[in-house]
């Protein structure tokens, strides 16, 4: 574990090619597809706690399971679609980081909405009832409403984040793992432990942990509401 | 005035309001008293509008839908500071500001004023949300038990801002209230509630030392007045 540490320290010093083309590959799938599906999943996440309309129900019971869709599942439907024989192939994503963040994005999206909608599920009704007998315009409620979402947002996007840092079988199937293309660092861990190379693997691990880390203290400091 | 007439409303198929008739008058200040589920939040809410009855109407004569502020059971607690919270419905600048600040010292917070609302205890936040509908004149007030979780001290201080508040700005004050002793002390007029309906209506005196009904005076029998 020690030698994995030092390995991990003296990886990052060095400034190997690789290692920095995979770190940057993955800051970009993970940042990119997490702020996508924060944009795409937060507002629908609000639309169903907040909104009655005919089939919501429906609709959260869909994205209640499909915020379980095993990421391989995900990979396999992605792989199919972008396949020189399935019918998104004109896109060309197949093996390239933008393939990789839309899979990430199918599987991170229904996780945000499912998070924004429990949460404002039990704060919409007291705060529109309270803003109601102050007379506040909808406007007003709306913004209150936000405002009273923020930690939430913040600690469902940080989540989010780290879902798409540790995913591995959605961006192995689409990406394909190519060195210095699609490489991320959880492939790029797999990559090396079939080689037989573990240390290098858990070098990668330790690092991966440690950027995970950072994600979490960040959202513990974030929810932590000011006095 | 308000004026309620065939008003029902059904939660699922148990019918949990069920008024006829009733007249309010302007001029008066109204305690809807009862047991749990005798339908006084239920009445209270479809008032303010938050509530839409399955049949009959209740309307609100006389004053315009801006002048009326509702308190509810459980009113919320913006993560805003105590100042911040009391000013939302004053908009900005310095009057606002000294009015905010004014209710907070009817309600006894001016020292809590920079605190953040949500972090208040049970009864400062209920207080908080007195002094957030009493920093502008309004006159209406639709009140669903006021001092559900304060003690003493802070009843007796909601209860005494309240009476001010009403008789400063001619308000119309229509109000739930457990206590049979509270609704003797801040209501002219007493309407008591069973089971979704109007038991019986009256001078405050004489509804709570002599009800007529049954409910009530089974319902009054668990205080000393």
């Amino acid at each position: 574990m020690r030698t994995a540490l030092q390995l991990a320290i003296d990886l990052l010093l060095s400034g190997s090619a690789e290692l920095k083309d995979i770190v940057s590959v993955t800051l970009r799938m993970t940042l990119t597809s997490s702020v996508a599906a924060l944009l795409l999943g937060a507002p629908l996440g609000v639309l169903y706690a907040s909104a009655r309309f005919p089939g919501r129900k429906a609709l959260i019971v869909i994205n209640r399971t499909l915020m379980g869709l095993p990421p391989v599942v995900c990979g396999l439907i992605c792989y199919m679609l972008f396949s020189g024989v399935g019918p998104l192939r004109h896109l060309k994503l197949l093996f390239t980081v933008e393939g990789m963040i839309v899979a990430q994005v199918i599987l991170l999206t229904p996780i945000v909405t499912g998070s924004m909608e429990t949460y404002l599920s039990g704060v919409v009704g007291p705060i529109r009832e309270t803003a109601r007998g102050l007379r506040l315009s909808r406007g007003r409620t709306f913004l209150l409403t936000l405002n009273e979402s923020k930690y939430q947002v913040v600690s469902t996007y940080l989540f989010a984040f780290g879902r798409a840092m540790a995913e591995v079988g959605a961006v192995a199937m689409v990406g394909g793992a190519i060195a210095y293309k699609t490489n991320v660092m959880t492939t790029a861990i797999m990559m090396y432990t079939n080689r037989g190379d573990f240390t290098l693997g858990l070098a990668l691990g330790i690092l991966l942990l440690a950027i995970s880390l950072v994600v979490n203290v960040l959202a513990h400091l974030l929810q932590r509401s000011p006095a | 005035m308000i004026e309620i007439a065939g008003l029902k409303k059904f939660y699922g198929k148990r019918l949990v309001l069920d008024v006829p008739k009733l007249t309010l008058e302007t001029d008066r200040r109204y305690a809807l008293i009862g047991p749990n589920g005798s339908g006084k939040s239920t009445l209270l809410r479809i008032l303010a509008g938050v509530l839409v009855p399955d049949e009959g109407a209740a309307a609100i004569r006389g004053i315009p839908a801006g002048e009326v502020g509702y308190l509810p059971q459980k009113p919320y607690a913006y993560d805003l500071s105590v100042l911040q919270n009391v000013m939302l419905s004053l908009g900005g600048g310095k009057e606002a500001r000294e009015r905010a600040l004014d209710a907070l010292e009817r309600v006894g917070l001016t020292s809590l004023s920079s605190a953040r609302g949500s972090r208040l205890s049970g009864g400062e936040q209920q207080r908080m949300a007195l002094a957030r509908l009493i920093a502008r004149p309004r006159r209406l007030l639709l009140l669903d038990e006021p001092t559900a979780s304060v003690d003493i001290r802070a009843n007796e201080r909601i209860e005494r801002a309240l009476t001010d508040y009403v008789s400063e700005n001619g308000c119309m004050l229509v109000f739930s209230s457990h206590e049979p002793g509270q609704a003797l002390r801040l209501a002219t007029d007493v309407v008591a509630l069973s089971e979704g309906r109007v038991a019986e209506t009256g001078g405050a005196g004489e509804v709570l030392r002599a009800p007529r009904e049954a409910s009530t005076q089974v319902f009054l029998q668990r205080w000393r007045i």
